[in-house]
């Protein structure tokens, strides 16, 4: 039981570092690049990088949720957490299931539209390149209280 | 809101701003669910 613990838990740890790493990745350095980047170079970012990030991005995000309710489920406080009667996990787990969701059912599905992997119409990719930015920064901005909640589970703020 | 998550310095603050508010409702959360035997228990290691 142990070593399963550990090694489900390992793997939620592994996963969140290389979704959260990417998310910071496209805020911190890719989003503000971008302006200053010449025009014959963005397709570098905009045809291999990106698509390339997004990928690991997406995958990342399935497999922390995944780990992080299969570890909460088998250490028995999956339910407890989710209707908040253990508070301090509890509001980390929904900010990162809402972040997920964003993930998978709003930045990606834009991004496909504003990367042009999808057909659409040539008006549609900057209105999706905005809404798959907003939400990228909507996913950093709620990603600073959902570490410090689930490290909070360690080790108490107050 | 848009205009804050345009800004990324802004989003950070926001971030940090919501850490603050999700620390007190976290302690408000379980001070609710505390019976009054336990809330005295609590006040009484605080205060020590």
């Amino acid at each position: 039981m142990e070593a399963e613990l550990f090694l489900i838990r390992y793997l939620h740890v592994i996963s969140g570092i290389m979704w959260i790493g990417i998310l910071w990745y496209f805020n911190f350095v890719q989003i503000p690049s971008m302006p200053k980047i010449p025009d014959e170079q963005k397709p570098a970012i905009g045809k291999v990088i990106a698509p390339e990030a997004l990928f690991w991005f997406r995958w990342g995000a399935f497999f922390t949720v995944f780990f992080g309710l299969a570890l909460a489920w088998r250490s028995g406080y999956m339910m407890d957490a989710l209707m908040l009667k253990q508070p301090n996990i509890g509001i980390g787990m929904w900010l990162g299931l809402i972040m997920a969701f964003n993930v998978w059912f709003i930045i990606w599905p834009a991004q496909k539209i504003a990367l042009g992997m999808v057909d659409a119409d040539a008006d549609l990719k900057p209105k999706m390149a905005r809404r798959a930015m907003l939400f990228s920064r909507t996913n950093t901005m709620l990603s600073i209280p959902m570490l410090a909640s689930m490290i909070s589970v360690q080790n108490p703020i107050m | 809101m848009g205009k804050i998550l345009e800004s990324l310095p802004l989003t950070i603050a926001a971030g940090v701003i919501l850490t603050v508010v999700m620390i007190f409702a976290t302690e408000a959360i379980y001070d609710s669910q505390m019976s009054a035997p336990e809330k005295a228990v609590s006040n009484l290691i605080d205060s020590m």
